[in-house]
């Protein structure tokens, strides 16, 4: 067992920590503030190759590996978890189906400009009345003549307005099989397509960064040759993208959390009461021991969750485990962290305000705490 | 064209100033493990001198360093960036120089590359911001050498450099095969892209020996040195506050700037 990063995935923190202090901690509360999308950081990030990190170098992507994957999201998020959230749903939901499923010429036409962050991608999966339980979605894309017509309507999407150029991957019902069940399928729709409307951004209790909208299709056209991968095999790659997108949003989560621990480790030395620092009274050091080690065990099954992944291993469990965990651990890192700023951490201009608001959705998107733990109950020997 | 950086691996100078504490009695830094170690933010600078001219007219970017303690992922650095070749000076003879046994090493790894238009340096390393290399090593190869460069253009074999002065720049223009120290006023670098550092992983560093070079260990390293350290210490600094006291915004500015001038800081 081998605990040391490679050579370029030290570069690689580096690279990420460098641009994320220089180019996105100057507006991280700006934008929270705001509700801005930070186009022009994406842009950036897209410059850089980072946002087709783990695609192949023919389709723009960078060929690295799932490892390098996590540590580019944990560093954003490490500044600002909205950024980070974008990137995720952009690799893991938006560019990774394309890569796993597309056919030459789909990679050609959307997975490249994904890959170079001309395009930001999205997958629409969540129904008002479907969440976790993902079979109960009703919107239906019918096949007339040689184009689908989708009908329907998605929600929470992120993604689904940021930057000037869009696609959405949609899970759709495209009829019924032989045994009587839904046929689901997943249909690419670029944004733009007539009849596929996406509302004004969602008003939300953090992630401000972060571009969350709902998604209307009425009698919306798009080629046969939209399909992704299969006819009937939509199912089976929603849960395969939510899988990867696990260990993405686990990396969040140990950013947050990290995050949390430096500012309050600093605040903790710096702020003096009763004549010495914070950090000289053993409540506030049992506080920040009790984020530190919970850090440390969220990137490691984060890590793990991500090695096994390249390897070409089953990594469900793990994966769920790594969620779960990292997720939890945030909302606690930056509740604790809140608590030992006292006043000044409860007041907007404080980063750990924001980071506060932010950690809640990572034990719910992509999968919630509790459906980790069914997955992680049905995968136990 | 042919450009060869010379880059110094340092310890990080934005780690906090109590990283850095003096061992007296030896006369060395003693710098907390925390610190990591980086690229001379000058040198990073050189590099990017170098990369603008290539991505201008093209070229060969060969990045030279000194030293065995060198950190793979960071001296790659000017690698994941755009430059072409890592040629590293690793040998215990020539560690603990001073700046000219340095000049003298990275001048005797310049002649046997050979092939080059111009060389750039930092203008000076974040360490111990002597600031004397670069000048040494153009000395030593009898090139001309320009300091403080804030922008470098190259036409018809010559450069043209704006050269940063206290009060604005000059414009100097020299022929070629030069040597140019670059100061932060060119801007800053770019960052490695992912794609440059994915392919970083795969070079492999040229080392050298001072036996590569053909010096005599008694030229290079500690023995080389021509100067002795006598003292190092930090030096005491004292803070006072001056409240000036007025009764309006403007008043406290007139009086503020007088002061100043007292102290002849205006």
């Amino acid at each position: 067992m081998n605990f040391e990063l490679g050579e370029e995935h030290i570069a690689l923190r580096r690279l990420v920590r460098d641009f994320a202090e220089k180019e996105v901690a100057p507006i991280a509360a700006e934008v929270d503030a705001s509700g801005q999308f930070p186009e022009g950081v994406v842009t950036k990030l897209g410059e850089l190759g980072l946002l087709g990190l783990p695609f192949p170098e023919e389709y723009g992507g960078g060929g690295a590996d799932e490892l390098s994957y996590a540590i580019l999201l944990e560093e954003l998020a490490r500044v600002d978890c909205g950024l980070g959230l974008s990137v995720e749903a952009h690799i893991s939901l938006g560019g990774s189906p394309l890569n796993r499923w597309g056919t030459p010429e789909q990679k050609r036409r959307w997975l490249i400009p994904l890959a170079q962050g001309r395009m930001m991608g999205s997958i629409g999966l969540t129904e008002p009345e479907a969440g976790s339980d993902l079979g109960g979605i009703s919107t239906t894309a019918a096949l007339d003549g040689d184009e689908w017509v989708i009908n329907g309507n998605k929600c929470f999407i992120t993604n689904a307005g940021a930057g000037s150029h869009g696609l959405v991957n949609v899970l759709t019902v495209t009829g019924q099989r032989e045994d009587g069940r839904k046929e689901y399928s997943i249909i690419i729709v670029p944004r733009g397509t007539p009849g596929y409307e996406v509302s004004e951004p969602r008003q939300k209790l953090g992630l401000h960064s972060s571009d969350t909208r709902d998604l209307s299709f009425t009698d919306c056209r798009v080629p046969r040759e939209n399909l992704l991968g299969e006819r009937g095999a939509g199912y089976r790659q929603a849960l395969a993208v939510l899988d990867e997108g696990r260990f993405g949003i686990a990396a969040l989560g140990v950013g947050l959390s990290q995050a949390c621990l430096e500012l309050s480790l600093q605040y903790a030395r710096e702020r003096k009461q009763f004549g010495k620092p914070l950090f000289d009274f053993q409540v506030i050091q049992f506080k920040l021991a009790d984020i530190a080690i919970n850090v440390e065990l969220a990137r490691l099954i984060t890590y793990k969750a991500a090695v096994l992944c390249q390897e070409g291993k089953p990594y469900t469990k793990e994966a769920a485990m790594a969620k779960v965990f990292a997720s939890e651990v945030a909302v606690r890192a930056a509740e604790e962290g809140v608590q030992i700023h006292g006043g000044y951490g409860y007041m907007s201009e404080c980063p750990l305000s924001r980071f506060y608001r932010d950690a809640k959705l990572l034990t719910i998107g992509e999968g919630t705490s509790e459906v980790q733990r069914m997955v992680i109950a049905r995968h136990l020997p | 064209m042919n450009m060869i950086v010379c880059v110094k691996q340092v310890p990080d100078p934005e780690a906090p100033p109590a990283s850095f504490q003096v061992d007296a009695a030896s006369g060395r830094m003693v710098i907390a493990p925390s610190v990591n170690p980086v690229i001379s933010p000058f040198d990073e600078q050189a590099v990017e001198a170098a990369l603008r001219l290539k991505d201008a007219h093209g070229g060969k970017i060969t990045v030279l360093s000194l030293g065995k303690d060198a950190v793979p992922h960071v001296i790659k650095k000017p690698l994941a960036m755009g430059a072409d070749e890592l040629i590293l000076l690793q040998d215990d003879a020539l560690e603990g120089g001073d700046s000219w046994s340095t000049a003298f090493a990275l001048a005797h790894a310049i002649k046997k590359i050979g092939q080059y238009d111009l060389i750039f340096c930092g203008r000076q390393a974040a360490d111990w911001d002597a600031g004397q290399v670069g000048s040494g090593i153009a000395e030593l190869l009898g090139v001309p050498s320009v300091t403080l460069a804030r922008k470098v253009e190259v036409s018809d074999g010559k450069a043209v450099v704006e050269r940063v002065v206290p009060d604005g720049y000059e414009v100097v223009e020299v022929s070629l095969p030069a040597l140019i120290t670059v100061s932060n006023e060119l801007g800053e670098p770019r960052y490695p892209t992912l794609r440059g550092i994915m392919a970083t992983k795969k070079i492999e560093p040229i080392v050298w020996t001072a036996a590569d070079l053909g010096v005599e260990a008694s030229q290079c390293g500690v023995a080389g040195r021509r100067t002795r350290l006598l003292k190092l210490f930090k030096p005491v600094k004292e803070g006072r506050c001056q409240l000036i006291q007025a009764d309006s915004p403007a008043e406290a500015g007139e009086k503020l700037a007088l002061k100043l001038r007292e102290a002849k800081l205006l």
